[in-house]
């Protein structure tokens, strides 16, 4: 057990120089490694960070989009619900009107048919009528009935006015007093009415008689253009205008 | 019997010869120097890297873990000093396999010049950190009375760290010798196998206290510059107590290695 103080030194120095060695091919190249190392993982972890950011950043954008996109698609939808119920009222109003104008042009075409038919009925009507009461008047005109004329003529002219007497005398006294019938007059009958045409007009007129067919039956008196006379077919002439009036005053 | 390889001397030119001790030291730079220089070569920084340099990262991570434990400073700067204490005394210890082969940490020479780069490197890393003064002035702390202890206590442990290493390699290796003689068969492997454990204890022990020793010159600077840290104090006073009691151990590798890791754990707390 003795120390050579030789070897000793030799030692130092191999220390060293081992020291020197060790540094130089293990503890820095290791270390650099490691630290290169860690420097990559740090920097694959700080690279991870930025993409989670990244990836979080743009979940978030997508998922206020997808947000916007449904509220986008709710407020169309509500638009066009909106819109399509407008449209529904609107084709309900339009047909509703359409309806009220077809019942209407239906009723109207109803109304005026009804008033096309009345009216034909009534003319119908009032030319069946017409024509009966002329046949039936027809049928029951006969000497009686005339002698009952001529006695009505007799009272007309008993009862006229002064003014119209006056004017039928001025006429008959230059002309021939003109007195038309269906059938003939009997002779007493002629001298009745004579005498009150001669005591009302005055002495010296004249009077002619004839027979018409025209007047169905009834009696007339014609002066100068004047007429004065009670027959059926004025009554019938008089009642087909006053319908033809009452049927003309009625709407069509 | 041989007890040292200094006395196996290979070459000799006047006063210069070339003792065992010196070439297996060679031997072993040469080994440790190749191996490190083939796997840097190839250093990939990327997920996949070979096996050498997952060991040789293994072992550079542990040692910066363990300087970083007890000296609570960042490791770079006492790596390789101590680092390569480690690595030299581990794989010299750890050859002994190899038949024909002595351990040069089994020659007080070598040890005694491990000792002597500690001891030179503990100021050194002391006035690095804290100025010639701020260095020195600790010798006279806490009271200048204190000096001649304080400087006892520096070669003490010196002789200490030479003298253990020492010790427990030699001793491994003469009781191989020994029982080569009495019993040939079996049992030696037995003791070979100790021997390596020992041989791996000896050299964290030596490392840790190396580290311990310089750490406790620059964390009392660290105390200092935190002002009145009292937990810093607190430590550095019990780190002081723990130097105490490794001056004094100088008695088996078992209780070397216990106090060791006492001091590691005061340390870490």
């Amino acid at each position: 057990m003795q120390i050579d103080w030789l070897t000793v030194a030799a030692q130092v120095v191999n220390f060293l120089i081992l020291v020197y060695l060790l540094k130089r091919f293990l503890y820095k190249p290791v270390t650099a490694a490691m630290a290169r190392r860690e420097q990559r993982v740090e920097d694959r972890l700080q690279q991870s960070r930025e993409r989670e950011a990244q990836a979080e950043h743009e979940r978030e954008r997508l998922h206020q989009r997808l947000e916007q996109l449904d509220q986008q698609r709710d407020k169309l939808m509500q638009e066009a619900r909106e819109k399509a119920e407008q449209e529904r009222q609107q084709l309900l109003d339009e047909a509703r009107d359409e309806r009220e104008a077809s019942r209407q042009r239906w009723q109207q075409q109803a109304e005026d048919e009804k008033d096309r038919f009345l009216e034909g009925l009534r003319r119908e009507t009032t030319a069946g009528f017409e024509q009966l009461a002329r046949k039936a008047l027809t049928d029951l005109a006969d000497v009686e009935l005339e002698a009952q004329m001529v006695h009505q003529l007799i009272a007309r002219l008993d009862a006229l006015d002064e003014d119209v007497r006056q004017q039928l005398a001025n006429a008959s006294a230059s002309e021939q007093v003109q007195i038309n019938t269906r059938f003939a007059l009997a002779e007493s009958q002629r001298r009745q009415l004579t005498e009150a045409i001669q005591q009302q007009l005055g002495e010296q007129r004249e009077v002619a008689y004839q027979e018409s067919s025209q007047l169905l039956c009834g009696i007339e008196f014609r002066v100068g253009g004047q007429r004065l006379g009670w027959t059926l077919a004025d009554y019938l002439d008089r009642f087909e205008e006053r319908l033809d009036n009452a049927i003309g005053a009625t709407p069509a | 019997m041989t007890i040292s390889p200094d006395q196996i001397v290979l070459w000799a030119w006047g006063p210069l010869h070339l003792n065992a001790t010196v070439a297996w030291t060679w031997a072993i730079m040469a080994l440790i120097t190749l191996v490190c220089w083939g796997v840097s070569r190839r250093l990939t920084s990327g997920p996949e890297l070979s096996r050498w340099q997952n060991a040789l990262e293994v072992l550079v991570t542990g040692l910066r873990d363990q300087i970083r434990d007890v000296s609570q400073q960042e490791p770079g700067q006492y790596l390789p000093f101590v680092g390569t204490l480690f690595v030299f005394i581990a794989v010299s210890n750890l050859l002994t396999l190899v038949p024909f082969y002595l351990p040069p940490t089994g020659s007080l020479s070598t040890t005694t010049a491990l000792a002597l780069c500690v001891l030179i490197a503990v100021p050194l890393f002391g006035i690095i950190h804290r100025g010639p003064l701020g260095y020195l002035r600790h010798y006279i702390e806490p009271t200048p009375l204190m000096m001649p202890f304080n400087l006892i206590g520096e070669l003490s442990r010196t002789l200490a760290l030479a003298v253990r290493l020492y010790g427990n390699i030699m001793s491994g290796t003469v009781i191989v010798g020994i029982l080569l003689s009495l019993t040939p068969f079996f049992f030696p492997i037995v003791m070979q196998l100790l021997g390596l454990l020992t041989g791996m204890i000896q050299a964290y022990i030596f490392a840790v206290l190396a580290m311990v020793y310089i750490a406790s010159a620059s964390s009392a600077n660290r105390a200092a510059d935190q002002g009145s840290d009292q937990q810093g104090k607190q430590q550095s006073d019990q780190q002081g107590k723990q130097q105490g009691n490794q001056q004094d151990d100088q008695q088996d590798d078992q209780q070397g290695g216990q106090a060791s890791k006492q001091t590691d754990r005061s340390t870490q707390a």
